[in-house]
Order: structure tokens, then sequence, then C-alpha cells
């Protein structure tokens, strides 16, 4: 319990420091956002919207008032997720820009990333048990070499190769242009098949990393008193492998899950890039690439906040997982 | 299990662990021992060569062909161009060795600038303790979990010079915080031994201790950071710049890749305008990585491979 | 599993012969050039029912013959030679499912961490659930309630079952682990320094324990220390092993009587008896011998007090040849020189 409340502390301190950051950063740039940001809206669109100079203001600066009193006035926005329009999805909200792009990152991003974690820490663990056989020679290298990869150089070979040579899978947006999002089979279907080649990419990109870290882990782990018990218990291979081997061995690789996770999002950027898939990375380096400050800085918000959302899963997959946090 | 093991698999560990000579200059025995670890060896070897070809890039390919139109577009490789030309006329061979220059420079410095701010304090924190190391370690995690590429371009949307300097300062200042946390680490462990305490006895100020004792015996250890922070750097960097957040108009691996997505020539069919600036990323990291491996099975030897034959022989009896 | 017990000490005391006998056993770690002899032909048997101690300094290769005869030694480590005959059958030559079958239920081991010995992330009755299962068919609210009647015998608070190892102290961990050990009642349960982890005060009262349990269920024992005065005191017989050898072999009576090797004698007087007087100790000079270069001759040779260059004959003899173990007394076996001269 004590435990959990000092997690809870660290969550909100991150929080606070995500949102600190975001305040803070366009007011330490040299120049003036707000006047840069102004130049993407017409006269007649900023008259169009009432209000809206103010709006930008008090996310970005400028509009000269004291920094805690800024400070409020930013929190309160960013609390009702108000961020004004996006000059690069004119009239469209960022609110809404990031409410339409977020959920296919998230699908996309949830699902590979997992998967990589799955396969790698499969791979991680039979190689170690195997330590020197034939599965440890031959697939730890080959993910290592596809870990070194940089997920934009994999990303291009498979659209190159995968998708535009054998033309398996499709490699360009989420969805055929001939369907409507919703929840129905044909969207789903073509939103599964859209997503395929970039999961892919990032289950290679990132496996690697898995792989090395839960055979590191793993052999250690074998070296463990209880694992040489448990073989002199007369248990089966595979349950001594399993049971008290990787059980065990999974804790160190689960707790770095979320600053990999942290890393992952970044890479997911790239990703959806290279398959201009348009999800929240994207878009975020089209606002970047567009000046469209209201967006980037609720994006930054969005992926500043999804590592600490996966750590307080993985802190509750640890209270599952570990007795021994149970009780400290 | 027996003595025998425990003592075998500590041997290896002595000379990364032993108090360091701060006089003379020797080839540490770490770095002998990388040498004769085969991982270790070839991938500096890789390092090495990359580097080689960057350093002598004018003799083998004319500069100016990387970033000027001269010459017929889309060309594949051919003998006259190696790895072919790009949509504008870039030779990219060319462009891959005279990128390599301004890409290895920027990932050494972000690493350089990087390892140096994990170093101090990582190790300051592991050493002084107390609230110093809880604020340290606070910052630490918190910069640890926030995702550096999204960071790193909203802050280079703000900046509108975009040149190398920028680069390595934005990147540098936000990748120490992984570093920093594995060095406090192993300045923990080194922290109690009796040549530290010794020193602190003697009544030698906290920064002397810091710099002169701890770091010198931690230089294997921090050089195995520096190389984790190289590639990732290297990585990022190139990214950045693949994502049109560098200086496009200078040669580098990442602008490469930039332009051959900006041109979509994937999308055309040409391989080689991003298959070579990539192949260059990947087999640079790919050696970095060999060479951190060869590190980790130096420090620890439980991690090696046993030879295939012997594999062989054991895999009768249990887990090998 | 109680009420067989009389009936079972009654089939074992019948059987004639060792329970365990190892010939010529040679354990190495690594192959070729650089491979290290941690066991080295050593002979040994074990009599159904007996407490066998097996003493020596660290790295003298005792885990590593316990390791072995449960073969579950780790690479590099392995069995280079010789056999282990379980009841007249040879286990270097049984397969691995016949193996697994033949571990814990015939012989089990305690060891020597009790604190890393329990998987922590299992609960104590899960992990006597899971060894039960591997060996025959019962229910798991059966083996559970094995379990909570073995962690009886053993003075544990059955109600433990449900405990994770953390909850528990080493000494109640190293019972638990005692309780496991006899659960399928083998013939032989193997000590490995079943009490080194522990504090002195816990140590009395596990020994004493285990010698109550050995009585009252009849099994073998392989007592494993470096604490040569507790094995006097607990072993019917004593093994003295160094470098990987058996330098001698005595009734534990006869070793505290009359010790026949140089360091067994060196070995007595490095601790203090647990009764008794205090003495004056004075130990082995020097440090067990590096295996990857064990001396020639007699290995013990470099830190023996009887090897002087002033007996010319005897100092070439045991500086270049092997010593052998000879009978020097009904069931006394000592491998020396100066005992060869002697008798």
């Amino acid at each position: 319990m004590r435990w959990f409340l000092r997690r809870l502390a660290f969550y909100v301190f991150a929080v606070w420091l995500a949102l600190t950051l975001t305040f803070l950063l366009p007011r330490l740039m040299p120049g003036n956002p707000v006047g840069g940001l102004l130049q993407h809206l017409s006269p007649s669109q900023i008259q169009a919207n009432p209000g809206i100079i103010a709006t930008y203001e008090k996310l970005l600066g400028g509009n000269h008032e004291s920094i805690p009193t800024a400070y409020w006035q930013y929190l309160g926005h960013v609390v009702h997720l108000n961020f004004g329009i996006s000059t690069s999805n004119y009239p469209a909200k960022v609110s809404e820009v990031v409410g339409r792009t977020l959920p296919y990152s998230i699908a996309l991003v949830g699902i590979a990333f997992v998967l990589a974690f799955v396969l790698g820490t499969a791979v991680g663990t039979v190689a170690a048990w195997r330590r020197g056989g034939g599965f440890d020679t031959f697939f730890v290298p080959l993910f290592l070499t596809l870990g070194a990869f940089p997920a934009y150089f994999t990303a291009l070979l498979i659209v190159y190769f995968v998708g535009l040579k054998l033309g398996w899978f499709p490699f360009q947006h989420a969805y055929s242009t001939d369907v409507t999002p919703g929840l129905h089979w044909n969207f789903i279907s073509s939103a599964i098949q859209h997503g395929i080649l970039p999961a892919l990419v990032i289950v290679l990109a990132y496996a690697g990393g898995w792989v090395l870290n839960m055979r590191t882990v793993m052999i250690n782990t074998i070296g463990e008193d209880y694992v040489t018990m448990a073989q002199a218990k007369g248990l089966k291979d595979r349950r001594v492998m399993l049971r008290y081997a990787a059980r065990n061995a999974i804790l160190p690789p689960l707790n770095g899950f979320a600053p990999q996770f942290a890393t992952a999002v970044g890479g997911v950027i790239f990703v959806e890039l290279v398959f201009s898939y348009p999800g929240a990375g994207f878009t975020l380096q089209q606002a970047a690439l567009g000046n469209d400050y209201p967006l980037t800085q609720a994006l930054l918000l969005v992926f500043a906040i999804c590592p600490i959302v996966a750590m307080f899963l993985t802190d509750l997959a640890n209270l599952v997982l570990d007795p021994r946090v149970r009780t400290a | 299990m027996s003595q025998i093991q425990v003592e075998l698999q500590d041997q290896p560990f002595s000379p990364l662990s032993a108090p360091a000579t701060r006089r003379g200059i020797k080839v540490p025995a770490w770095i002998v021992l990388l040498l004769k670890n085969p991982k270790g060896r070839v991938g500096l070897a890789i390092v090495l060569g990359i580097a080689l070809l960057a350093v002598i890039s004018p003799l083998i390919a004319d500069p100016a062909s990387a970033t000027n139109f001269s010459f017929a577009t889309r060309l594949a490789p051919t003998w006259h161009h190696l790895f072919g030309t790009t949509d504008q006329g870039e030779d990219v061979w060319a462009g891959v060795v005279v990128g390599a220059r301004r890409s290895l420079a920027t990932g050494f410095l972000v690493a350089l600038l990087a390892t140096g701010l994990a170093a101090t304090l990582g190790i300051t924190a592991a050493y002084v303790g107390g609230i110093v190391d809880d604020v340290i370690s606070l910052v630490t995690s918190v910069v640890f979990v926030i995702p550096t590429v999204p960071l790193l371009i909203d802050v280079t949307a703000f900046l509108h010079q975009r040149g190398m300097t920028t680069m390595i300062l934005v990147v540098g200042f936000t990748i120490w915080a992984f570093e920093a946390r594995i060095l406090r680490g192993q300045a923990l462990t080194l922290k109690n031994r009796d040549f530290i305490q010794a020193a602190k006895v003697s009544g030698e100020s906290t920064w002397r201790i810091v710099f002169g004792e701890l770091m010198p015996n931690m230089i294997s250890r921090i050089a195995a950071a520096f190389v984790l922070v190289f590639y990732i750097a290297i990585i990022i960097e190139a990214g950045l710049e693949f994502l049109g957040l560098g200086d496009s108009a200078k040669a580098s691996w990442g602008v490469s890749l930039y332009w051959a997505t900006v041109n979509s020539s994937v999308l055309q069919g040409e391989w080689w305008s991003f298959l070579f600036p990539g192949l260059a990323i990947g087999i640079t990291v790919l050696g970095l990585t060999l060479v951190l491996a060869g590190i980790d099975e130096v420090s620890n030897p439980r991690l090696r491979g046993i030879p295939t034959r012997r594999a062989l022989l054991l895999r009768r009896r249990g887990p090998a | 599993m109680i009420a067989a017990v009389p009936v079972e000490t009654e089939r074992r005391a019948a059987r004639t012969g060792p329970l365990v006998e190892l010939r010529g056993l040679t354990v190495e770690y690594g192959i070729g050039e650089g491979a290290v002899r941690a066991v080295d032909g050593v002979d040994l048997a074990i009599a159904p029912g007996e407490i066998l101690g097996l003493a020596g300094e660290s790295g003298s290769g005792k885990s590593t013959i316990a390791n072995a005869m449960l073969q579950i030694l780790r690479p590099p480590a392995r069995i280079a030679g010789g056999q282990i005959l379980f009841e007249n059958e040879d286990l270097t030559t049984k397969s691995r499912e016949e193996l697994r079958k033949f571990r814990w239920r015939n012989v089990s081991m305690v060891f020597q961490s009790a604190m890393n010995s329990l998987n922590p992330v299992m609960r104590v009755g899960d992990q006597f659930v899971d060894m039960m299962r591997a060996h025959e068919r019962i229910s798991k609210r059966d083996s559970l309630k094995q379990a909570e009647g073995l962690l009886d015998l053993v003075g544990i608070d059955p109600r433990r079952i449900r405990s994770y190892p953390h909850e528990l102290s080493g000494g109640m961990r190293q019972r638990v682990i005692i309780a496991m050990a006899l659960a399928l009642e083998p013939e032989l349960v193997i000590m490995d320094e079943p009490t080194t982890a522990l504090d002195v005060v816990v140590q009395r009262e596990i020994v004493q324990q285990i010698r109550t349990l050995q009585r009252k269920l009849g099994f073998a024992v392989l007592f494993i220390t470096h604490d040569l005065s507790l094995l006097l005191e607990v072993a019917n017989r004593v093994a003295i092993m160094y470098a990987g050898e058996i330098v001698e072999e005595a009734t534990s009576e006869e070793i505290h009587r009359a010790p026949r090797h140089p360091y067994t004698i060196g070995l007595m007087q490095s601790f203090p008896p647990l009764r008794g007087p205090v003495v004056r100790m004075s130990g082995i000079a020097g440090s067990p011998p590096d295996l990857a270069a064990t001396p020639s001759g007699c290995r013990f040779h470099p830190r023996c007090p009887h090897c002087l260059p002033g007996d010319a004959a005897l100092y070439a003899r045991q500086t270049t040849e092997r010593p052998r173990l000879r009978e020097v007394a009904p069931g006394h076996r000592v491998a020396c020189h100066l005992v060869e001269r002697d008798g």
C-alpha cells in the first residue's frame, strides 16, 4: 500500500512535469510563436474565430501576464482540452484532430508493442535456456541485427519489398478509401489489413531489445538456486524453464516496459510517416513542419502522458506478478 | 553450485574493477579483453571501418556531388555511380560517405555531451546520497519516461535555425537520463569499496573522489554507456533529419532518407536511394551494438555462448 | 505417509550392499586444454540408512559430487568419467526422462542457501504441489494436505503453505526445504551445507531435527559441510576431500580418535569442538590449490607439515607420486605416503 502511494505520487509528479514542460517550452524559445502561428491563418479566418488569439496566447505565451497567472490560465485551458483551432487543419479544433488521430496510434502501438514484448521475451527465454544451441546462435544475432536497423529504415524496406514488390498487404493509410470509418466489418478488416505492415515494422524493430534483455536476465536467473532445486525436484524441463526461471526473469524486463514504451512512441512517428498512417505521430510531424504550435503542444502532452499510463499498467502487472511488491 | 564456478566467474571482473592507477599510459586490461572477445572485435572493426570511410571521404568521392544536382536523375547503381543517383541527380555513394562525417560527428558529440552529464549527475547522486540523490533520481526517472522524439520534434518546431549545434544540444540534453540511471546504479556498488572509503576517510573532497577515484574506476562502464548513447544518438539524429527537422541542405544519412521519401523514391521503386544510407546507419549501429555486447560479455562471462561442440555434448544433461 | 515408515525401514534394512556407489567419478569444468578437474576419480559408497559425512574446504569438490549424483551439473561442468550406481544401476547411462523421475523420488537434496532455494514468486504450498505432481498422480488438494502434514513434521505451522518464501525466516525456509526433501520418502537425502547460511542457534535446532527425522524415517543422508566437528557429531562415517580427491575415510569415532591424514588432522584443529574445553586452534597453513594447476604428486604436499626435503626418498615420492587410498584398519582408508611407509 505504501508502495502504491509512492507510485501514485510519482505519477502525479510526472504528469505535472509534463504539463509544466509544455507550458515553459514555447515561452523559453526565441521569437514569438503566436505571431508565427497567426501567419498561417488569413485575417478573415481570425475574424471568424473571436478570442482565438487570446486562446493561443494562453497556451503559448505572449500576453504579458505574470507567470503564475499565465500558468493558471494555461492549466485551465488544458483541463478543458481547449487548445483552440489547428491551423494546419482549419477549421478543425485541436482537440478534434487529436481525438481523430490518437485511436489509430493507440491501437497500432498498443498491439504491436505488446506483441514485440511477448515475442522478444519468449525468444530470449528459449535462447537462454538452450544457450549456445542452434536456436540461440541463429535467432539472437538475427533479432540483434533487425533491432540495429532504425524503425524508419525497416519501415522503408518493408514498404518497398513486402508492400510494393510483393504486394501482399496495403502500405499506405489506415484503411481503404472506399470504406467509411465505423464499427462495421468492412472498416475493421480494412483497418487490420492496413495495420499489418506497420505493426510488423514495430515488432521487428523492438523485439530485438527484449530478446537481449530477457536473455541476459534469464541467464542470471538460471544460475539461481531455486532453479537448480526445481530441476533437482524432478520437474519437467519445460516447467522449470517457465514457472521457475522465466517467471522470475520476466520481472526486470517488465519494469523496463514503460521507458521502452516511451522510446517506441517516438519510433512510431517514423513508422506512421513512412506508411502515411493517419495517427498522432504522423500528425505531430505534419504539425511541426507547418508550425501548428497548438497542435504540437497538445500532441506532446499526449505523448508524454502515454508512457505514464504504461507505467501505471506495468505497476499493476507487478502487483499481480511479484508477491514481494504486495507486502512492500 | 560449487564454489569453483563462482571463482571462474569472478576472475574476469577483477581487471574491470581493480583500482586504476592514475599515472602512466597503459592500455587498460578491459580493452585487451574486449579485443579478445569475438563480438567486440568484429564490432570495433565495423565502427572503425565506417569512421575511416568518413575521414577519407574526399578522396573516394566528390563532396560536391553529394548535394549538387550534377548527374542524370534516377540512375540505378552502375560502375560510375556505385550506389546510383537520386531524383535530383545527386550521387548516392557520395551522399553516404560524405554524409557519414556529419552523422558520426553529431552522434559522437551528442554521446559525449550526454555521457558527461550522465556520469557527473549519476555518480554524484550515488556518492553523495541523501537528498541530492533523491532529487537527481526523481528528475532522472521523470526525464526517463518523457518520450524523447516527440519532445525533440516539438523543440525543433519552435527553433527556426536547425543547424548541427542545435541538434547536438537538443538531443544531448534529452537523452542523458537513462544513462545517468545506469551509471548511478553501478557507482552505488563501487561506493563502498575499500579504496573509496579510504579516500573518504583521508579527507579528500567530494569532487576529487567523484572525478579522481570513482570515474577512473568506472571507465569501462562509462565507455559502455557511451557506446549505447552513441548509437541511440545516431538513430535519433538521423530520425529527426528523416522527419525533415534537420538541416536538409547538408549531406547526412538522415537527410538522404528524408529526400528519398519526400521525392517518393520508394514508391517509384528506386530502392538504391534509401537502401544505402539506411544500411550505413544499420551497419554502424550493428557495429556499436556488437562492441556493447562485447563489453557486456567481458564484464559478465556468463553471457558468453558456449561453443557449439560443447553444447552438443552437454545437451543431454539438462538445461544448457 | 508416516504410517508406511516402519515397513519402509524394514525393507531398507533387509537390502544388502550399498545404496549408492560412486566409482571413479570424475567431473570437469570445460573441455580440452583448459578443463579443470573439480572431482578426480572418487570412489565412495553410501549404505542404506546411514549418515555419511563429506568434509573439505571450499572448492574441494564436495558440492560438485552432490550435483553430479543428481545429474544437475550446470555447463561447463560435466561428468567426464566414472559411474554413479544407485541400487546397482548406472545413472550416467539413463535417459533424460528416467533421470527426471529418479530425482527427488530416490535422492532428494537440501541446498546450501535456504534464502535462495525457494521460488520467490510461488506460494510454499504450490512448490510442494509442483514437486509431488511431477512424480505421482495426485490431486492438488491431496498434495496440499500432505504438504501440511510435512510442515507439521518439521515444526512449522501448516497454515504456512499459503505463505510466500519472503514471508518466512531463514530457519523456516530451510525447514520447509527439509520437509520437501522428505515428501517422496527418498532413500537418500543429500544435505549440502544445510545450516551454513543460518545463525548458530538455528543451526543446532536444524541439525537436531535432521537426526530425529532420520532415525524416525530411516533414510540415508549424505551430509556435506566444511565443519568437521559438526560432522563428527552427526555422521556415522566421514570422508574427507581435498582438491577433488578423497584423502581419508573412516567411521566418525575412528576419525575423531585416530585421524591419519595430515589434512584431516589440520581440519580437526581448525574448528573448536562443540563441547569440551577451549583449545588452541592451529589450522592449516596455505590455501587450497588452484584446480587448473594441481600440484604434482600428493596434492596436499605444498601445505603438508610432514613434507620436508630431509627424507629424500619420501620427499621424492610425495612430490611426484600420487598416493592411493588404502585400508589401514577395517573400514579406514587413507591416501598418504606417510601412512604407506608406516603401514
